[in-house]
């Protein structure tokens, strides 16, 4: 029962209410539609003395970090060589450490030439947030709710400018840790600055701080980030087609983790990345299962 | 400009509500689904308050200027809604003080000498000499107190006339001076859609015989509700009294209509969207709240009652009381009418501090079931919020306490006659003439400040209706004893109360709230 009457009860209570350690929500019935967004600037992140702060911030705050609340596993870096900016990143999405995960798994040169798509209307409500999210991921905002093009603008300047993305194409987290479906917005971007676009794929951030979660859990749960193979837009392929082509390498590369290479690129036709067709707890307990810890290839005997 | 009220649904986004909880406040989470409506933000008050009331004194509906209708000579009686009216308080100047001013000038300009004032209180407590004032104003206070501004007596036989019966029979019989003069002019302040119209003079200035034929359980139960004064038989009943007497008397009605900007200052927060609240807003709920667990229910009635509302005036209308009364309805409609789709099975309310008959007083436990089986049940047009066989939470203490001045009959209701019976139209039946003549309850209304020995009965046929249509009554938090006593259950947190009304409407029954403050009238289609 809950306890009345006492200050710290009551303090609790509002606390809770109103989401002192996360952000104010409004109730789905009472929000409005789409408003006009207010454009936060963020060349000021790009110019020199903001990327100089960046890279102090990512490589002596963020990358130490990382590795103390999870056992990070990069593969696949290989897959950079011969490829010159700017390309479009697109990772699966299903935690808040997918963006700081994929940035330091980069190679340096990579990392500071990366800016990375982040939802406008989340980490860029209010001046601090949106000011922390652009200085530390060098972040841009990215309208979810589309229209005008306003999506895809920013992006596509920064493209111009030699800058990689790093992007989220499901548009949100996923809440039950499989891959949802692709918006168009980053298809498009590579289709009409024709770009190479990498898969990332990300395991085991589900398991360590999944949505909801305002911290990665306890005991440094093993995570990994595979790049997978560029793709490139082939003649004639339209966008759409592009950005089916796009999820299948993003399953391809999470199956290889998953799997084997071999394994992955014989079953790609099959799209193991959207989970199995069950209902939805056993979805979400199948990708909250606990991640094996890799073994080392040659153990020491 | 004012948002329009609405019907939230509770999704895991929305955050603890707001209840009031008698002199406290309750946040409860309400179960996924359930919908709570919320009326329209204040509508902006009108910023020359005193140019709409010359106005509507010189362009009535339906009659004559106020200024042709007064001559030298005459006797001219102003009467006016009592203490019950508006709720909270109103910030000074209080509008009734104010169209007052404007009378009583244009009385003087028109060389009127005979002037009384009586304030319409009917069978409710007089008001003390400092409420007076406070509701007229010091100006008209100093001129007329005492000789010419004095409360109504409803039980001074010399001082009332019987103005004879309508085709139903009802008498209306009602205060002498005012029958007796050449024009009465009326001033109210219609908070809700039950006050004014024809219900001033016929109900204000009358006496027990004549309220007796609307104030009973008949006229009670067939009122659905008496918010909504078409569907209202109680209503019906008092036009055709009020008809009745205009072919005696002439009146001329002047109703205002208030804003639903109850709260203002650090008390804001009370009548805000809760997820709208700023950081501010939640320290002050804490504080509020830590006040109210903490200090003693004097202290806090005494903060309460000095907290006096902002209200902005909405309008003026003056002029025959039918014409008038159908622009104030619409005028309440626009700021309190929320349409809400289809009915639910359990109805939440939480009920406030002050009623209409507590001013300056305790709301003893038959208080707390009138205003909420009673007023927050019926503030419905249409159809009420909860289905038939439904059932009604309520968050009140329901604390066994009782104003001894105030409400002398209401702990002999209590201790007497709930001890026997709970059912109205047995309690009407069998001890109300009683209670009605009983020579000290009438020495003590005439005398000092007690509401009349029969006033009891009618709060508790005020909540027959409700009675009679709700499968269940739960009180949240309420003393056990006290609303054992008054024929309802008890539980101690929503949660136990949902699963008590489990019995009653299943265990997945559709919840809708109402948002008080503001007040709200639901148009529930």
């Amino acid at each position: 029962m809950k306890k009345r009457g006492s200050l710290l009860a009551d303090a609790k209570e509002v606390a809770r209410g109103w989401r002192w350690s996360h952000r104010p929500l409004v109730p789905k019935s009472v929000e409005l539609p789409d408003v006009e967004p207010h454009d936060f600037p963020t060349a000021w992140a790009r110019t020199s003395v903001g990327r100089a702060a960046r890279t102090a911030l990512q490589a002596y705050a963020l990358k130490p970090l990382i590795d103390y609340e999870v056992k990070p596993r990069v593969e696949g870096l290989d897959v950079l060589q011969g490829l010159r900016a700017p390309v479009i990143f697109i990772a699966n999405h299903s935690s808040h450490l997918d963006a700081p995960l994929v940035l330091t798994s980069l190679p340096p040169a990579w990392r500071d030439q990366t800016a990375t798509g982040a939802a406008a209307d989340y980490f860029f409500d209010v001046w601090w947030r949106a000011a922390a999210t652009a200085l530390v991921f060098n972040a841009f905002p990215v309208e979810r709710s589309g229209g005008k093009g306003r999506a895809t603008h920013l992006a596509g300047e920064m493209l111009n400018d030699g800058w990689n993305l790093l992007v989220f194409p499901e548009g949100t987290r996923s809440k039950d840790g499989w891959v949802r479906a692709f918006r168009m917005g980053a298809a498009r971007l590579a289709v009409e600055h024709a770009v190479p676009v990498v898969p990332v794929a990300l395991r085991g951030t589900y398991q360590a701080m999944p949505r909801g979660a305002g911290w990665p859990a306890k005991g440094r749960r093993p995570v990994t980030v595979r790049f997978g193979r560029a793709l490139r837009r082939r003649d004639g392929e339209a966008a759409h087609e592009f950005n089916q082509r796009m999820r299948a390498g993003l399953a391809i590369t999470l199956s290889e983790d998953r799997t084997t290479w071999w394994d992955a690129i014989r079953n790609g036709k099959q799209d193991a990345a959207s989970g199995p067709d069950v209902a939805r707890w056993r979805r979400v307990w199948e990708a909250s299962a606990p991640m094996p810890v890799a073994r080392k290839a040659f153990p020491q005997r | 400009m004012a948002r329009p009220g609405f019907v939230l649904e509770v999704d895991e986004r929305t955050p603890p509500l707001l209840f009031h909880y008698g002199e406290g406040f309750r946040l409860e989470k309400l179960p996924l689904g359930s919908r709570v409506v919320y009326p329209s933000e204040p509508l902006p008050g009108v910023r020359d308050v005193d140019a709409l009331i010359a106005h509507a004194l010189e362009h009535p509906e339906n009659c004559e200027p106020l200024s042709a209708l007064l001559k030298p000579g005459m006797k001219l009686t102003i009467a006016f809604d009592d203490i019950s009216l508006p709720l909270p308080q109103m910030k000074t100047p209080d509008i009734r003080g104010r169209v007052m001013e404007h009378v009583l000038e244009a009385a003087a300009r028109a060389g009127v000498d005979d002037v009384k004032i009586i304030a319409a209180l009917s069978l409710h407590r007089r008001m003390t000499p400092a409420e007076l004032k406070r509701a007229v104003g010091e100006r008209v206070y100093r001129s007329f107190y005492p000789e010419s501004l004095y409360n109504h007596d409803a039980e001074d036989r010399a001082n009332l006339t019987f103005i004879g019966e309508t085709e139903q029979g009802e008498e209306v019989e009602i205060n002498k001076r005012a029958a007796e003069s050449d024009l009465i002019v009326y001033v109210n302040i219609n908070l809700v859609a039950m006050d004014g119209g024809h219900k001033s003079v016929p109900v204000g200035l009358a006496s027990y015989r004549s309220v007796r034929h609307h104030h009973n359980v008949h006229t009670m139960m067939h009122s659905q509700s008496y918010m909504d004064p078409p569907s209202s038989a109680l209503h019906h009943s008092t036009v055709r009294m009020g008809k009745l007497l205009a072919e005696h008397v002439k009146i001329f009605t002047i109703e205002t209509t208030l804003n639903n900007d109850a709260f203002g200052g650090p008390a804001g927060f009370l009548q805000k969207r809760e997820w709208e609240w700023s950081v501010r807003d939640q320290a002050s709920y804490l504080a509020t709240k830590r006040f109210t667990d903490r200090a003693p229910a004097h202290v806090k009635r005494k903060v309460f009652g000095k907290m006096y509302s902002p209200y902005g005036v909405t309008g003026v209308h003056a002029g025959e009381t039918g014409a008038v009364h159908e622009k104030t309805l619409a005028n309440v409609h626009r700021q309190q009418l929320v349409e809400v789709d289809g009915q639910a099975d359990v109805l939440v309310a939480g009920l406030p501090y002050v009623g209409p008959y507590n001013v300056n007083s305790i709301m003893n436990p038959i208080l707390v079931v009138c205003e909420g089986l009673g007023y927050f049940f019926n503030m419905y047009k249409g159809k009420p919020l909860v289905r038939p066989g439904g059932v009604m939470i309520m968050f009140h203490p329901v604390a066994n306490e009782f104003h001894q001045i105030h409400h002398p009959s209401y702990v002999d209701f209590f201790e007497e006659v709930l001890a026997e019976t709970t059912d109205p139209s047995a309690i009407e039946s069998k001890f109300e003439q009683q209670f009605a003549t009983d020579p000290w309850y009438i020495h003590l209304y005439r005398n000092s400040y007690a509401y009349h020995g029969v006033h009891p009965f009618y709060m508790w046929y005020w909540a027959a209706h409700a009675m009679d249509y709700l499968g269940d009554v739960i009180f949240v938090g309420a003393d056990r004893t006290t609303v054992s006593r008054l024929g309802f259950r008890t539980a101690t947190t929503l949660g136990d109360a949902l699963d008590m009304a489990a019995e009653t409407v299943g265990s997945s029954p559709r919840v809708t709230a109402m948002k008080c403050p503001p007040l709200l009238l639901s148009d529930v289609r």
